[in-house]
């Protein structure tokens, strides 16, 4: 659906409920009765999960899945896939600066990019909700390219070639942001868990600078960015604001309060139930319980949005999922 | 006589050219081994241990200062063949069956490895048969157990039966990690410890390497 981004947060902040917006896709592939592998390699199983999940649950917006992976098979990557778990990439696809000068920006239409865009697209044009696209952020695309141990100590032992990897990346990365916008998605969560070990300072040199630059090139009325950081324990929250994105989503990591502490009050602030140890290995009264604690608790925030600390893994007992979502309700009645 | 403050600066600093300067000059001086490392490396890894868990230091600085370490420990180990003090201990490391993630398994045997241990790294998607033949053929004081997913961490158990059903469980110590997972899990599983991130690993091997 059309909307304008800015005014949509707007909405959100100035309107007195919670709104609630988990990164949820799983799920749906086990209501449409079909496996992980189907949906991330085909966009219209994609586009039928996302869509039974927006009918069934009241979240404020869609998301697609969050698949690390679908940038690295473009530029080459061998992939790993498996029934009912996320891809994975397997090795290294560049290990100096030879191969990374070597290394080609694919076509946008290269490996299951396609899939995704029409996932996008099919959403945009048949659910009736904003459809948050996603993407990886630059250091975690650009660590699987070149071995997350190997890239981090690169930073130190060669950060010219770290940085020449992570521009190639930045301008694939704007390349599918673009696609995903022309699709009809209402913005994108630019997924960048693993600059949450990095310090304040690497993680700005390293990512936020990349990611400025992509919300400068995509970031519109039309089109927000999101930016995911779930390992962020804290540390590197300035470095996140630093990127100019219109929300930031948070893992469970983190002291949430003391995010909305440190974010600004005119964008979206995401987070943060424990994704596996609450939704999906918690008993329902306590995801519950644990919704309404972390609703209490971010009671001062208008800008606050419930949500998970990161995509949900699949076999979330649904019970937990009503629960989850009935706190929200329950908060908002109170109000 | 050489400045040995050099060294424990070099690889708190994670700088490995200096660490392995430093070392040279004093394998030429021949200072005793055994207090390189226990005097001036150890103590610098714990040091930058210390940062890390006061959190003025993070992944990456962690690495830098195993890397510098490991370049030291290279030069020293020929001359502690045959000793005890040749190693810390042995560490078989590697992610369960059906497991295909690396990133967490390879950040504990890089530090592992720089902090002394000797790591046979088995890679990922390893079977219980594959863990329990690696811990007999390389004698491991620590089977170190990794997987990301909710789907395969429960692989684990398996793992420690395997290792009971050989009557192999008290000639090695288990530690397990990664994401989903949670001290609870380790002590329901049988494993020895958990551990949530690769400066703790070290640290809990270390103790489990004493106590054995």
């Amino acid at each position: 659906m059309k909307t304008n981004s800015v005014d949509w947060i707007n909405n959100i902040i100035n309107q007195k409920e919670v709104v609630n917006f988990p990164l949820m896709t799983n799920s749906g592939i086990e209501l449409i009765g079909k496996k992980v592998i189907d949906a991330v390699t085909n966009g219209e199983v994609h586009y039928e999960a996302v869509k039974i999940l927006a009918e069934k649950y009241p979240s404020i917006a869609s998301s697609v899945i969050m698949d690390l992976t679908v940038e690295s098979e473009s530029f080459g990557a061998e992939i790993s896939f498996t029934d009912n778990d996320m891809p994975n990439v397997i090795g290294r696809l560049v290990k100096d600066e030879a191969s990374i000068d070597a290394l080609q920006i694919p076509d946008i239409n290269t490996g299951r990019m396609p899939e995704y865009i029409k996932a996008n697209k099919l959403i945009s044009e048949n659910v009736n909700k904003p459809i948050f696209a996603g993407c990886t952020g630059p250091f975690s695309f650009a660590g699987r390219l070149y071995g997350i141990t190997e890239f981090m100590m690169g930073m130190y032992i060669n950060p010219d070639e770290v940085k020449k990897l992570l521009d190639k990346c930045t301008d694939f990365i704007i390349k599918y942001c673009n696609a995903l916008k022309a699709a009809g998605s209402n913005g994108v969560v630019v997924a960048e868990p693993v600059a949450g070990l990095l310090s304040n300072d690497a993680c700005k040199e390293f990512s936020s600078v990349y990611v400025k630059r992509i919300v400068e090139e995509v970031q519109d009325d039309s089109f927000a960015v999101f930016l995911h950081n779930c390992g962020n324990k804290g540390q590197c929250t300035e470095a996140m604001v630093y990127t100019g994105a219109m929300g930031y989503h948070f893992g469970n990591e983190i002291d949430m309060v003391q995010a909305l502490k440190d974010c600004p009050s005119d964008v979206l602030v995401m987070g943060n139930i424990d994704p596996v140890g609450i939704l999906k290995l918690d008993i329902p009264d306590e995801v519950y319980n644990e919704t309404m604690d972390l609703l209490n608790r971010t009671s001062e925030y208008p800008n606050f949005v419930m949500s998970s600390g990161c995509d949900t893994p699949p076999r979330i007992p649904f019970e937990n999922i009503d629960k989850y979502f009935q706190a929200v309700i329950d908060y908002n009645k109170k109000l | 006589m050489i400045d040995l403050k050099i060294l424990f600066d070099a690889i708190v600093e994670g700088k490995l050219e200096p660490a392995v300067e430093v070392t040279k000059e004093a394998i030429k001086e021949k200072i005793d081994p055994q207090i390189l490392i226990s005097d001036y490396m150890i103590k610098a890894m714990e040091e930058i241990g210390q940062r890390f868990e006061d959190g003025k230091a993070y992944v990456p600085e962690l690495l830098m200062s195993a890397r510098a370490m490991k370049g030291s420990l290279e030069l020293i180990k020929p001359l502690l063949t045959g000793k005890k003090s040749a190693t810390i201990g042995k560490v078989v490391i590697g992610t369960v069956y059906g497991d295909l993630h690396e990133i967490g398994k390879n950040l504990v045997a890089s530090m592992l490895e720089g902090c002394g241990f000797e790591v046979v790294n088995l890679g990922t998607n390893i079977s219980a048969d594959q863990f329990v033949d690696a811990v007999k053929k390389e004698h491991a004081d620590i089977l170190c157990l990794s997987a990301l997913l909710t789907t395969t961490m429960v692989y684990m158990k398996v793992v420690i039966d395997k290792l009971k059903e050989e009557n192999m469980r008290d000639k090695v110590k288990v530690m397990v990690g990664g994401a989903p997972l949670n001290e609870a899990f380790a002590r329901k599983i049988g494993a020895d410890c958990y551990c949530d991130n690769a400066n703790d690993s070290v640290a809990r091997a270390r103790e489990m390497v004493a106590g054995a």
